[in-house]
Order: structure tokens, then C-alpha cells, then sequence
């Protein structure tokens, strides 16, 4: 048994995410979890005081996911859009600071969603632009002693990282040594040859975990290879939060977002409750 | 007795290739048949007819495009109406080239919202596959039901969403489609929807969870395939595979594309035919 922490994210119940909403501290906590994982949706909407009495009352950890718009696209073409990206991670890095996360976590090389087809020049540029922005990042969060946890998305959410293989690349090509990324069972699923190897071949990269079924609903229920997720973490020794993320059905924009177009559970707290059951049963703890 | 199996021309198709390479490529690999991509103005049946014979193998079934103009639910009912009237082509296509069962679909592909009130839809989408499905019964082609991932459709996603639409449309010639790739990221069980979904299955596609060959992701095919001779399918297992883009429709290349060709031809069949005969030997045994 690993006893890792285990977590859900504020999308299970709530978009965009803020202080109004810090009554999921106490929720999830009552559920049974240790980790709450706040989305910077929106940073005008989060005071990291706040934040930060509502999960020390509530007596749990906390993770900060970063939510990647067009506004916030550090691998934009025009300088100025990626000088706001990099604001943006700034703004997250410290907010992570303030709230104790131990890392920014989420696909913050390029704006969500963006799934073309590119010449292998445009590509290259891309990933200059990803690698130096990044670096300004990496260096602004390692002073704080915070990491950056870069997510792979499936094809169909970027055209940008895929794969396990494809962000080791990233983190060999940024260079530094609190950069490693952010793995996902939903995207792994779709993109990874065998999940349990993407994991051992990530290994101490691995800063950050998603546990979500293949098609986001209760963990456990579905066709994700968790025979295979479990011993790899074990073997590479992980020590990081796992978390849950699934996004509410009650907000159009966000299951929108994440194109979840029927309920995949009774309610966002039965695949809570379900989940972290099926998580505990096989990481341990509490 | 075994299963047959199709390659889908349409990543051939998309990245250029004249339809006379595919036809020798897919027969060369020992093929039973092809899966067209469904333009049928732009690829001669005639030639298919000619070629296909020549090769000793037949056309398993026409894979429908439906791009944004081909729009059973349109609220445009000149859309709809050239919607419909592409049904009827495929159709006539598919008879002329001797396929058994066309792809439909209630709205375009890599639409990701509605264009009107769900209950419009729904209509209009119900009037038109029973449209196109009584006009493909006239020329003796059944209709081959798709649900799509998420990314791809906002509407069927599950195999039981395609059996309700199905079952409302109230057609006799055809069923629905069990593609692997979709339901990995959709179904609960692969194999279990399989067999919920029994005998209204009359078309398969397979692709490994990365789209790619058999083989090159982590689906487990053998529960799938012993699902398919529970349920006792008859219908041909048909490869579509497809580069990892978000838009399966836009034209390629992709980075990887070449391996989809030769290599990809060579090693789905492989690998399926090599799996099917394990789990056909071990039934002996066990009989």
C-alpha cells in the first residue's frame, strides 16, 4: 500500500472555482479526503488566505490545477499572449505558495483545446516558444518551492503533448529540475501503449497523478487498466496526491468543456464517495 | 467457421491514394474485403466492381462521411434535405459495388453542438434515417448505426444510446455499429455492451485504443472477440484506423501516417487472425 493522499477536484461541484465556493474544504474533508484540488479558474475569484483557513479548518492538503485559455497560451505565436501566460503561472505559482500546494499542476504548455494539424516547422516553433516560457516559469516557481506538473492531454484536447513519452521530452528540453509532469488515466487511456509502462518509464517525474475512468465517471466502474496503475505507482514509488477530477454536469460551460454530454454517475458525491472508496481499497491510508 | 475481415479505406483515401492501390493492398494482406470511404462521386463504382472481382475479395460495407453540408439534423431543411439525398447516393453506391450495409448517423461528425432544441433534432434525425434507411431496403443495402466518442458527436456516445435511436427508428435492414476505439473511451465494458447489444450489432470496427493496429495499444481484444461469437456474429470485423488527429475526417498527413499503409494493413489482420484462432482452438478444448 502506498498511503498516498488522495483528493478531488473543485470540479466535481463547482465552475469557475473561488472563495464563494470554499465550502468544498469542509466537503470533501466529511467525504473522507485528504486533498482538495482548487482550479484557478478565475484568480480575481481566489484569496489565498482564504483558501488557505478553509483547508487548514478542514484539516486537509491542497493541490493547484492551473484552467488554460486562450488568454493564458504560453506557447502563443505573439509575445504578448505568451508574456500572459507566463503571468498567469506566475499568478498560480503563488497562489500554490500561499495555500501550501506543493506544485501548479495542468497542460500549461498551450491553450486547451487547440487540435490542429501542424507542419513539423510550426510544430518546433511551437515548442520553443512552450520550452522558453516554461523556463521563466520553472525558475519564478523553484525560488518558492513550488513544481510544475505538466499534463499530457489525448489528441483530442491539443495537438501539443500526448503522450508520457512526448512530456519527457518537454521536461528534458525545459531542464529543470522541478518540471515533471501531471499523468491522467483518461487521457493515458486513450494515448498510452501500456499505462503501467508510461508510468515506470515516468518514474520520479512523476509529480502529480489523476485517477479518472475512461469515461470520467466513478473510478473503479469502468475500462482503465487499474491492475496495472496500481503496482507501477508502487513501483516508481510514488509519493504524490492522487486525485480525482470529473466535472459537474450543472455547469453547461464546463461539462461543454469537457464534452461530457451525459451524467456518468447518480451525482457528482456518489462518484466522490464510490471513488475514493475504490482508490483507498487499493492505495491505503486514513 | 471465422470471422471475416475488411480494412476501411479511409485513411488511404484521405491521404490521396486512388482506390485501385488500396483495393490490391487490402487483398494482398488476405483481406475478405474492403470498407469504402463513402464519396461516391469521387471514387467509380465501376471500377471498384471491376477491381474488387479481380482481386477475389468484395466491399464489406460503405463508410458514410457526414461533414457539416450532410446533416440529418440540420435546422436547415436544405441540409437536411442534401442529407438525405447523400444516404440515398451511398446507397446506391453500396449496391452497385455489392457492400452489404452503409454507415449512418443522426448529425454530423465533429459536431459539438446543437443547432436546434433537442426535440427538433431529434425529430429530424429519426425522419431521416428512416428516409435514407427505406430507400437503401429498395435497393437491398441495410444501414449500419455509428456512435462516436465524445470529441466526435455530442449526441450518440454508447452503444445503448445507438439501440434506442435504432429501436425508434423502427427499421428492419440494419443495426448498430460496435467500434472499439469509440467505446474504450465511452463504454464501461467493451465486451459487455457487446453483448447487451447482441443481434442488432451488424457492423464491427477495431481499432486499438490509440486508433492505431491491434496490437500497438492495450485493448484487450480476446473478451471482445469471444463477445462476437457469443452473440454469434456474422458480419464482417472491419480496421479503421486513423493517425492521432482530433478531426478523423480532415485530410492527413500525419507524422505517422505511413504506417497505416503497408505495415498497418499487414499487422491488424495478423494479430487478429492469430487471436481468433487461440480462442477458437481453446473452445475446441473445452468442448
Amino acid at each position: 500500500m502506498l498511503n498516498v493522499p488522495i483528493g478531488a477536484s473543485t470540479y466535481l461541484w463547482a465552475f469557475p472555482f473561488g472563495d464563494a465556493r470554499l465550502d468544498l474544504a469542509a466537503h470533501v474533508a466529511y467525504l473522507g479526503f485528504d486533498v482538495l484540488e482548487i482550479a484557478i479558474d478565475d484568480p480575481a475569484l481566489v484569496t489565498s488566505e482564504a483558501v488557505k483557513t478553509a483547508i487548514r479548518d478542514a484539516g486537509l492538503a491542497v493541490s493547484v490545477c492551473g484552467s488554460f485559455d486562450d488568454q493564458r497560451d504560453v506557447s502563443h505565436e505573439d509575445r504578448e499572449m505568451r508574456r500572459k501566460g507566463i503571468d498567469y503561472l506566475r499568478t498560480c505559482i503563488d497562489i500554490a505558495e500561499a495555500v501550501g500546494s506543493p506544485h501548479v499542476a495542468g497542460p500549461m504548455y498551450s491553450a486547451e483545446g487547440k487540435a490542429r494539424l501542424l507542419s513539423e516547422q510550426a510544430r518546433g516553433q511551437q515548442w520553443s516558444w512552450a520550452v522558453e516560457s516554461l523556463r521563466h516559469a520553472a525558475d519564478y516557481a523553484v525560488e518558492r518551492g513550488i513544481r510544475l506538473a505538466i499534463e499530457p492531454l489525448n489528441r483530442f484536447e491539443t495537438d501539443f503533448l500526448n503522450t508520457v513519452e512526448a512530456g519527457l521530452c518537454l521536461c528534458d528540453r525545459i531542464d529543470r529540475a522541478n518540471v515533471g509532469l501531471l499523468l491522467d488515466t483518461f487521457h493515458m487511456n486513450i494515448e498510452e501503449k501500456s499505462v503501467g509502462d508510461a508510468i515506470r518509464r515516468c518514474g520520479d517525474r512523476v509529480f502529480h497523478f489523476h485517477a479518472c475512468e475512461n469515461d470520467r465517471g466513478t473510478p473503479g466502474t469502468g475500462e482503465v487498466a487499474w491492475h496495472a496503475v496500481f503496482p507501477a505507482l508502487v513501483d516508481i514509488g510514488y509519493a504524490g496526491q492522487v486525485v480525482i477530477e470529473s466535472f459537474t454536469p450543472e455547469s453547461a460551460e464546463l461539462a461543454d468543456g469537457a464534452r461530457m454530454w451525459r451524467p456518468l454517475a447518480g451525482s457528482s458525491d456518489e462518484l466522490a464517495i464510490e471513488g475514493l472508496a475504490f482508490l483507498r481499497e487499493h492505495l491505503g491510508s486514513k | 467457421m471465422s470471422f471475416r475481415y475488411a480494412y476501411n479505406q479511409l485513411v488511404y483515401y484521405e491521404a490521396g491514394e486512388d482506390v485501385a492501390s488500396s483495393i490490391e493492398r487490402v487483398a494482398r494482406f488476405g483481406y475478405d474485403a474492403i470498407e469504402l470511404a463513402g464519396e461516391p462521386d469521387l471514387i467509380d463504382a465501376t471500377e471498384v466492381r471491376g477491381r474488387t472481382t479481380s482481386a477475389g475479395i468484395s466491399v464489406s460495407s460503405v463508410c458514410s462521411l457526414y461533414t457539416a453540408e450532410r446533416d440529418l439534423a440540420h435546422p436547415d431543411n436544405t441540409v437536411r434535405r442534401n442529407a438525405v439525398e447523400y444516404v440515398k447516393r451511398v446507397a446506391d453506391f453500396a449496391a452497385e459495388v455489392g457492400a452489404p450495409t452503409i454507415v449512418i448517423a443522426p448529425t454530423a461528425c465533429m459536431k459539438l453542438r446543437p443547432l436546434a432544441s433537442p426535440a427538433d433534432e431529434h425529430r429530424w434525425a429519426i425522419d431521416g434515417i428512416r428516409a435514407g434507411g427505406e430507400y437503401a431496403a429498395s435497393v437491398g443495402v441495410d444501414l449500419t448505426l455509428e456512435c462516436w466518442n465524445r470529441y466526435e458527436t455530442y449526441w450518440l456516445n454508447t452503444l445503448e444510446q445507438g439501440v434506442a435511436m435504432w429501436r425508434e427508428a423502427g427499421l428492419s435492414n440494419g443495426g448498430v455499429m460496435a467500434d472499439a476505439f469509440h467505446m474504450n473511451i465511452e463504454e464501461a465494458s467493451i465486451a459487455d455492451a457487446i453483448r447487451e447489444t447482441g443481434p442488432l450489432i451488424n457492423h464491427v470496427h477495431l481499432a486499438d485504443s490509440n486508433r492505431a493496429s491491434p496490437g500497438t495499444g492495450h485493448i484487450d481484444f480476446k473478451p471482445i472477440l469471444e463477445a462476437l461469437v457469443d452473440i454469434g456474429y456474422k458480419g464482417y470485423i472491419s480496421f479503421e484506423l486513423l493517425p492521432a488527429t482530433a478531426d478523423p475526417i480532415e485530410s492527413i498527413p500525419a507524422p505517422d501516417q505511413e504506417k497505416f499503409f503497408d505495415p498497418y494493413t499487414e499487422q491488424a489482420i495478423t494479430y487478429m487472425r492469430a487471436l481468433e484462432h487461440d480462442l477458437r482452438a481453446l473452445g475446441e478444448v473445452a468442448r
